[in-house]
């Protein structure tokens, strides 16, 4: 199956980083992977956007309103990308309080799949606020739609995460379980 | 000999196939989206055990020149930079066009249809066509790294310079490549060596009038070459002859993309050499279908060189917009209106209009960028809009401190090194005019080297009077920490480097106040600045500079990290909001109440600079002691 990616947040988020965790594992699949980063004057703190094709057509963007999925790191970037989705997107964010209520409405008629959690706090418990992004990744593999299961995300953070490499993998899980221990309780 | 498949980066890609395809030298001045190329260089010659000498030339002239020997002495040699480089590089460009070269000489000049990151949009290939060079055009990655070895080949067949012409989708994409380390061979040791030829390597008018015409016939060549290249070729050659696409570059795949999406066919002639242009295909082509629309970026290049227009639409008739990004939303719809006219039958755009107008319309945060948490540039601006006032002028320049105009200290913002010249001129335009009113120049460390010192020269020799900032931040900050000519280090990281002083090379353009001080230090930059505003007006006085010192916190964080000096902000805060909009650091935040100011820990670094910038006294060191002691020793009259 092809999939086409948007990764967003804002400069210095780890989503570069983000990204390039998501290609390799798609790699690791055997898959031909496409991506679009955002460098220069954007990484000092401006909205920052990466596009990743999983198999397909191999211009590096991805058209608005046709991409599968979208990870943001930061809940009004979600938001602000919503329109990059095809109906029937899934969202994966890091949101404290999840997104902001006046989208329900458009969220519903889109049939948009969200799926939030406060990433940011749980790595600032791990005591690397910047690992947010390692969080977000685990979140999304404990979820059906994601295309890349627990195994794959968790060998490729453990292949690619050079600095605080026991922390990453401690994120990744801390992630995970959270997402795993939320659909229990939502049943 | 090992093969795996890898994430590779469009500028990767350059840099790889660069050392594989045994270039001896590779220069350049780095610019995004270019700047990855020349590092790529330096990891894949350590990577595959090859002798490649690089350099970050001092400007993207020099980069030119500096290859172009290794070229004529007949090695392979290239040159990378931004499109707006290819400005200052143009002048030796042109004249290597005649001359020609013997080695493989690879200009690779990355354009930035947006523009993301730069002043224009331009499109090198213009300039290439002006200049007489041939241009490749790859849409992806690995289209990139085969061209490279096309162009070197192509550069030694004809003896010309070749244009490798990536935008920055291409630069900044990731393509998953098979990638093989090919070790080194023998023929790196082949023994050459620089052969006189006054006809040509010092040709004098009459010669060169010759080397027009040799130049000229070599362009009728390629452009008949290039008919049979395999860098052109023709997609879905047998569906619909209505109409047909014409596209290069990374346009080429958008085009095909939105095809996809339409789930319509007609043939794409993809063209990977825009100049010269393959003329007879392009007519072939156009022969079989009914009517055809060039996709191209930035500007109109193979759409000029056809000269048979009745079936060609384009950027010239307004088919296609001639400015921005062609994005897949705007290709989508630009074929979508050409193939509705011709009767084909297209779906609608994807894009669910209502949502995108629903989130256009909710009050997201605008981001825009900002100099970092701790940048010595925002004390610097701070300290230059307190000393000097809204009324001087801020003449800006090329670099992280164009967000300076973010705090209204930086007016006006040319091209590397204009701040100077602008400076200059606006202080003999004031007194022509007979105003007075403070000129306030900054300029970066590398910009300054680059292209300052000229105008510097200039500006002394005629007796400007103007304080001059430079910003030293030890590094070129924006496009990825290179080294300047004021480091120890060498583009290759060894520390061979013989470091020039900035403050001697001022003292040598003739400036009599030059003075080194740093930003962090509040009091004594703001002394300072005063000091060279009455050296610059007093009798004697010209162009002062200030030195401003405080390395890139992101470069080097160690002397923040020695010296931290972390802040809360007092009960009292009464949310007025002038720190966040005169000293605009990310770390300093809105509460949610939106009644006063927080710090964001997060991204906080423990400058302290910001206790300056609350007026009223609100900001204050965490540590009681040092509040006392400090408050009293930096605080300056508003």
């Amino acid at each position: 199956m092809n999939l086409k990616i948007i990764i967003c947040g804002t400069g210095g988020q780890g989503v570069i980083f983000l990204t390039r965790l998501l290609a390799q594992a798609a790699i690791a699949l055997d898959r031909h992977v496409m991506v679009s980063e955002t460098h220069g004057m954007s990484q000092r703190g401006g909205s920052v956007i990466s596009h990743l094709k999983i198999g397909g057509n191999q211009a590096p963007l991805i058209q608005v309103g046709t991409a599968d999925i979208l990870f943001a790191t930061e809940a009004d970037e979600a938001v602000r990308n919503l329109p990059q989705l095809r109906r029937g997107g899934t969202v994966f964010a890091n949101a404290e309080n999840g997104l902001r209520s006046e989208v329900s409405s458009e969220v519903e008629r889109m049939d948009f799949q969200i799926e939030c959690i406060d990433a940011g706090k749980i790595a600032f418990e791990l005591g690397v606020p910047a690992i947010a992004n390692v969080v977000l990744a685990g979140f999304s593999a404990s979820f059906d739609v994601s295309p890349f299961s627990y195994d794959l995300l968790r060998e490729t953070v453990d292949r690619t995460a050079k600095r605080d490499h026991a922390l990453n993998l401690q994120a990744f899980k801390a992630g995970f379980d959270f997402g795993k221990k939320e659909q229990v309780f939502s049943g | 000999m090992e093969r795996n498949v890898d994430l590779v980066l469009g500028n990767e890609a350059i840099g790889l196939a660069l050392v594989e395809q045994e270039s001896r030298i590779v220069t350049g001045y780095p610019g995004t989206p270019s700047s990855e190329i020349l590092a790529s260089v330096n990891k894949y010659k350590v990577w595959l055990d090859r002798q490649v000498y690089t350099e970050w030339s001092t400007n993207e002239k020099v980069a030119f020149e500096v290859a172009l020997a290794a070229a004529w002495t007949g090695v392979r040699a290239a040159v990378s930079m931004k499109q707006v480089g290819l400005n200052v590089a143009a002048d030796p460009l042109f004249s290597a066009a005649y001359t020609g070269v013997k080695g493989g000489f690879l200009l690779i000049s990355a354009d930035d249809p947006g523009p993301y990151s730069s002043q224009t949009e331009q499109d090198s290939r213009l300039i290439a066509l002006a200049a007489k060079v041939p241009v490749l055009d790859p849409s992806t990655p690995l289209e990139a790294y085969q061209m490279v070895a096309e162009g070197f080949l192509l550069s030694e067949k004809y003896g010309l310079p070749i244009m490798l012409r990536p935008t920055t989708r291409l630069c900044h994409a990731l393509q998953s490549m098979a990638l093989e380390r090919k070790m080194k061979g023998a023929s790196q040791t082949q023994r050459v060596r620089f052969k006189k030829d006054p006809a040509r390597w010092s040709a004098t008018p009459k010669y060169r009038h010759l080397l027009h015409k040799e130049l000229n016939a070599k362009l009728i060549e390629l452009a008949l070459e290039f008919t049979t290249s395999s860098m052109n070729s023709v997609l879905h050659p047998d569906s619909s002859d209505k109409v047909g696409i014409i596209a290069s570059g990374v346009a080429a795949l958008t085009a095909v993309q939105a095809l996809d999406q339409m789930n319509v066919n007609v043939p794409v002639l993809k063209l990977g050499t825009p100049f010269p242009l393959p003329a007879r295909l392009v007519r072939e082509f156009l022969d079989r279908v009914e009517m055809a629309v060039v996709i191209e970026e930035p500007d109109a290049c193979i759409e000029l060189q056809i000269s048979d227009r009745n079936k060609v639409k384009g950027k010239l008739d307004g088919t296609v917009p001639s400015a921005g990004e062609l994005t897949p939303e705007i290709v989508f719809s630009v074929l979508s209106r050409v193939f509705t006219q011709a009767g084909l039958s297209v779906p609608e755009s994807p894009e669910d209009e209502e949502l995108t107008a629903f989130v256009k319309a909710l009050p997201l945060p605008a981001r825009k960028p900002r100099l970092c948490p701790g940048c010595g540039h925002r004390s610097a601006f701070f300290a230059m809009k307190r000393t000097f006032g809204p009324q001087a002028i801020y003449p800006g320049d090329i670099g992280c401190y164009t967000l300076g105009t973010n705090l209204r200290a930086v007016d006006t913002l040319v091209d590397m090194g204009a701040s100077i010249s602008m400076a200059h001129g606006f202080f003999q335009t004031n007194r022509v005019l007979g105003n007075k009113q403070p000129v306030i120049a900054t300029i970066g460390d590398s910009t300054f080297l680059h292209s300052g010192i000229p105008p510097l020269i200039n500006a002394v020799h005629t007796g400007a009077r103007f304080v001059l900032v430079i910003l030293d931040n030890h590094t070129t900050a924006m496009t990825g920490f290179q080294p300047t000519a004021a480091n120890d280090m060498l583009a290759d990281g060894s520390d061979a480097a013989h470091r020039v002083s900035l403050a001697e090379l001022a003292r040598a353009c003739g400036a009599k106040f030059v003075v080194e001080t740093d930003p962090y230090e509040n009091k004594t930059f703001s002394e300072v600045l005063k000091k060279a505003y009455e050296h610059s007006q007093s009798d004697e006085g010209g162009v002062a500079v200030v030195i401003a010192n405080r390395p890139c916190v992101l470069y080097d964080p160690e002397p923040l990290r020695e010296n931290p000096l972390p802040v809360i902000i007092t009960e009292e805060c009464d949310g007025c909001r002038y720190c966040l909009e005169a000293f605009e650091c990310p770390a300093l935040v809105l509460s949610s109440d939106r009644s006063r100011v927080d710090v964001n820990h997060a991204v906080c670094v423990d400058c302290g600079q910001c206790i300056d910038a609350c007026y009223k006294g609100f900001i204050v060191p965490e540590l009681s002691d040092l509040r006392t002691d400090i408050m009293s020793k930096e605080k300056i009259e508003v």
